[in-house]
């Protein structure tokens, strides 16, 4: 092959590969034939969160309680869990992932495109995290010293007192009891009891209400203290209740059931020491089914049932065998549902837990519990979500800006290098159209390049930045003309010359993007990573495409047009 | 051909005097950090109508006691709302609280970021600049090996840095300023740009320096050193202009009409590399002169 012959191949290969990225980057011009329109139309650049709407979340996960060998593990299991719900939710592509920062285990969930961010949001923090603990030591709480305790004990007193004289005055009881009781069950219903037979409340409130000789809707004539505080006690009326079967209630004790009413004034106590519970290790992740179960039958309230995997049947062997006759608590969420004292060694890796269930809630219960429970508690640490049609205008405004400055750059390049110019922006169309194809392309590849905000002005940048090395070029061409050289040799001489200048100065780019990279956040990576593809592939471009659309189209004819490339030769 | 090196004086006192009131206004003012360092949340809620009143919004969130809130308009009936709070739920009802007393008003953006977070992110950024500024060091002192008459190449890798110093110093100090006065907040994304300009602004006095190197070897023992680097600096000059112009042109349209998000970060690397070219032109090699005179001396 001669060198014509090589040069004629490598043009025609620029061609080529300019009208293939053109074709990717534009597939539009196609649709005429729409066979081809429709693959080409396939390729899509993956657009970030921030450009199309949707919810990047960054969970912490507390693994301080998991051995420091499982985490690995434990995390995993975070994630598959997770997964499982937002497949749930039928989001297109979720993105979910784990990181570790430090000592910290995160879990990183983006989901693009959600229209009702807030409804994802909950799906995923309404996870269950089930725990099983186990009696630690009792908390001693703060004492309270004993004057300040008397104090407000006679002031309580006295407040009720003063309501006694009200109601006896003949104020309206349940509006006194909405604005003063402190019995959160009653206090709504203007102190309302509803029926209740004796025996059913403490023996010092038993005694007034049935024992009190009062007429329906009388008002007993003194505070009644109990364990709880000060009452003031009033019965509404009265009636018969069913006939009791049991044999008991044949000697003589009433079937009488009192409708009564009461104002609570509450007393202030020493706060009782706490019973702590610690974590034995036992947690949702050995769970390996929930069911929802009826002791009686159906007639008893819902139960939940639940199975352990082969580990958990062993920890909770341990547990029980441990505990027995103390109580083993189960946790949902950080709040204590159940707990019962064991009475045995349980060994077959069965566990209920009885909370006050209605049907549904146990039934809902066991649906998150069998979709999975965390093996680890998570928390929301950071968010960032983009409603999509704010994403829809930064990607339109972007876009906008992008090609105006192409536009702008292209203008001034025709201006200030004329026809050198008009080729380095061809050369800059068939960068940009390589740009776009890169991006398509990812998706094929290990590395997809998603398009954030920050990426396309890192994109921006790189156009303006792109024309460096062909204006290093063109300034060394025209020195070299000015020293009297031919165009065509000074131009060999400018790409030869201008080659370390351009290696030299990209390299710092390119190191700086690569740390930006390693930094890692959303933003700063998004916009590193398009500044870094933009630096190599206008490298390529200004090298070689430039070169040989050059070589191909400058011969002689140039030597007496040298104001077609801004250049003047000087008089020698 | 201009004689650039023999108005080193003015040059150098423009740069000393801008570098210093940066240097005061960073300490004086300091940078208005935003939430990716502070920890809190940024909230962008769009109306049905006109953005209430801030008094109105305050007095409605009162209760919530979200710590620091600010409330800004950000055109199309929007405003974003700034506080410290930093948690979800105090975030939902924020909303919840919007949507009763304005209907139809909806959150557009969210962005919220725990303390522990921003502490990390805080400690990689300066992880980041350290690792950039020493990564490039260490290029220079490379790429200029072969250099050692009459000045040593360290000495070349001490006037880039010395110039990219004054590059970043100038842009925190305007940041700073911007800060104080407009309320300008920076985040990850100024990071980014500082990073980026610190590249772009080792990139452009590499070309110089590139162009004083090849002079060197190439000339004639006649010349001396300050007239080789004052020929190097005018044969680079339109390709320094030109160069810059084209990135300050793509940069402008991205300020302008590139959206309200990319904004501030597009300002930080106009401020940059409208100084990172003047200092590759009248500092760093100026300083490569005022070095070789010192050696003289001594």
């Amino acid at each position: 092959m001669t060198i014509k012959q090589k040069l004629q191949l490598k043009f025609g290969l620029v061609i080529a590969l300019a009208i293939f990225v053109g074709l990717i980057s534009y597939p539009e011009v196609t649709k005429k034939v729409p066979k081809v329109y429709e693959t080409l139309n396939k390729l899509k650049i993956n657009l970030g969160l921030d450009l199309q709407g949707g919810i990047h979340m960054e969970y912490e996960a507390d693994t301080s309680k998991v051995d420091s060998t499982q985490v690995g593990d434990a995390m995993q299991a975070v994630q598959d869990v997770i997964e499982r719900r937002v497949n749930a939710f039928g989001v297109a592509e979720p993105v979910i992932y784990t990181t570790k920062s430090g000592s910290d285990h995160r879990l990183v969930v983006e989901l693009a495109g959600v229209k009702d961010i807030n409804q994802a949001k909950q799906l995923i923090q309404e996870t269950p995290f089930l725990e099983f603990k186990e009696e630690g030591q009792t908390e001693q709480p703060e004492q309270i010293p004993q004057d300040v305790l008397d104090k407000a004990n006679a002031q309580a007193k006295q407040k009720a007192q003063d309501l006694l004289k009200k109601a006896l005055a003949g104020e309206d009881f349940s509006q006194l009891a909405k604005d003063n009781s402190e019995d959160p069950g009653s206090k709504d219903n203007g102190g309302d009891l509803s029926f209740a037979k004796k025996g059913m409340f403490v023996p010092e409130f038993d005694k007034a209400l049935f024992e009190g000789n009062l007429k329906d809707g009388e008002i007993y004539p003194d505070l009644v203290e109990t364990q709880f505080g000060w009452h003031i006690i009033k019965k509404i009326e009265q009636r018969e209740g069913d006939p009791v079967k049991s044999p008991e209630s044949d000697n003589g004790a009433s079937n009488l059931e009192v409708h009564g009413a009461h104002i609570l004034i509450m007393k202030k106590e020493q706060p009782q020491p706490k019973i702590g519970f610690v974590s034995t290790g036992l947690s949702g992740k050995n769970l390996k089914s929930a069911a929802v179960a009826f002791q009686n039958q159906g007639l008893s309230e819902p139960q939940v049932s639940l199975k352990f995997d082969d580990e958990g049947t062993k920890l909770f062997a341990e547990i029980t065998k441990k505990n027995l006759e103390k109580r083993v608590a189960i946790f949902l969420d950080g709040e204590i549902i159940s707990a019962p004292t064991v009475q045995s060694e349980i060994t077959t890796g069965e566990a209920v837990i009885t909370g006050n269930f209605t049907i549904d809630e146990a039934k809902k219960l066991v649906q998150r519990l069998n979709e999975g429970a965390l093996p680890v508690p998570i928390t929301l640490v950071s968010q960032q979500s983009v409603e999509a049609s704010l994403g829809q205008v930064s990607l339109e405004k972007s876009l906008k800006a992008g090609i105006i400055g192409l536009i702008l750059v292209v203008i001034f390049m025709l201006l200030y290098y004329r026809f050198l110019g008009l080729i380095a922006s061809v050369s800059l169309l068939i960068y940009t159209g390589l740009m776009v194809s890169i991006f398509k392309f990812s998706a094929f590849s290990p590395w997809q390049i998603t398009l954030t905000l920050p990426g396309i002005a890192g994109f921006i940048l790189s156009i303006g930045m792109a024309v460096d090395a062909n204006i290093l070029i063109f300034e060394r061409t025209k020195e070299e003309i000015k020293k009297g050289r031919g165009a065509v040799s000074a131009i060999e001489e400018g790409f030869k010359r201008a080659w370390t200048s351009i290696r030299d100065g990209n390299v710092s780019s390119i190191i700086t993007s690569f740390i930006l990279i390693e930094l890692g956040t959303g933003f700063v990576k998004g916009f590193a990573v398009t500044l870094v593809i933009g630096v190599l592939a206008s490298m390529f471009t200004a090298v070689v495409i430039t070169r040989t659309i050059l070589r191909f189209l400058i011969g002689e004819w140039i030597e007496d047009k040298l104001w077609l490339i801004g250049a003047e030769k000087k008089d020698v | 051909m201009y004689n650039i090196i023999s108005k080193t004086k003015y040059t150098y006192a423009f740069s000393i005097i801008v570098t210093l009131l940066s240097v005061v206004s960073i300490f004086v003012w300091g940078l208005k950090f935003g939430i990716d360092f502070t920890g809190g949340t940024l909230m962008e809620i769009k109306f049905e109508k006109s953005v209430p009143a801030n008094q109105e919004i305050e007095e409605k969130l009162r209760d919530l006691s979200l710590g620091s809130l600010t409330i800004q308009p950000s055109g199309n009936n929007s405003a974003l709302l700034r506080y410290a709070s930093e948690d979800d739920a105090t975030n939902q009802s924020v909303i919840k609280k919007l949507e009763e007393k304005y209907p139809g008003a909806t959150q557009l953006r969210v962005d919220f970021i725990n303390s522990s977070v921003s502490k990390e992110l805080k400690s990689k950024s300066l992880m980041a600049i350290f690792w950039a500024v020493a990564g490039i060091m260490a290029y220079i002192a490379f790429a200029f090996r072969k250099v050692s008459r009459p000045v040593e190449s360290w000495k070349y890798g001490a006037g880039a840095v010395i110039a990219l110093v004054h590059d970043i110093l100038i842009t925190i100090g305007v940041f700073a300023f911007l800060g104080h006065y407009y309320g300008v907040e920076v985040g990850i994304p100024f990071i980014a740009a500082l990073l980026t300009i610190l590249g772009f602004s080792v990139h452009d006095t590499i070309v110089v320096y590139d162009r004083t190197r090849e002079n060197l070897i190439r000339s004639s023992s006649k010349e001396k050193f300050p007239d080789i680097v004052n020929r190097s600096l005018n044969e680079t000059l339109v390709r320094s202009i030109n160069t810059s112009l084209t990135v300050i042109i793509t940069l402008l349209a991205i300020y302008i009409f590139g959206g309200d998000s990319i904004k501030h970060f597009s300002l930080a690397l106009l401020v940059g590399v409208t100084f990172g070219t003047y200092s590759s032109i009248f500092i760093a090699s100026a300083l490569l002169v005022t070095i070789y005179k010192w050696q003289i001396k001594s």
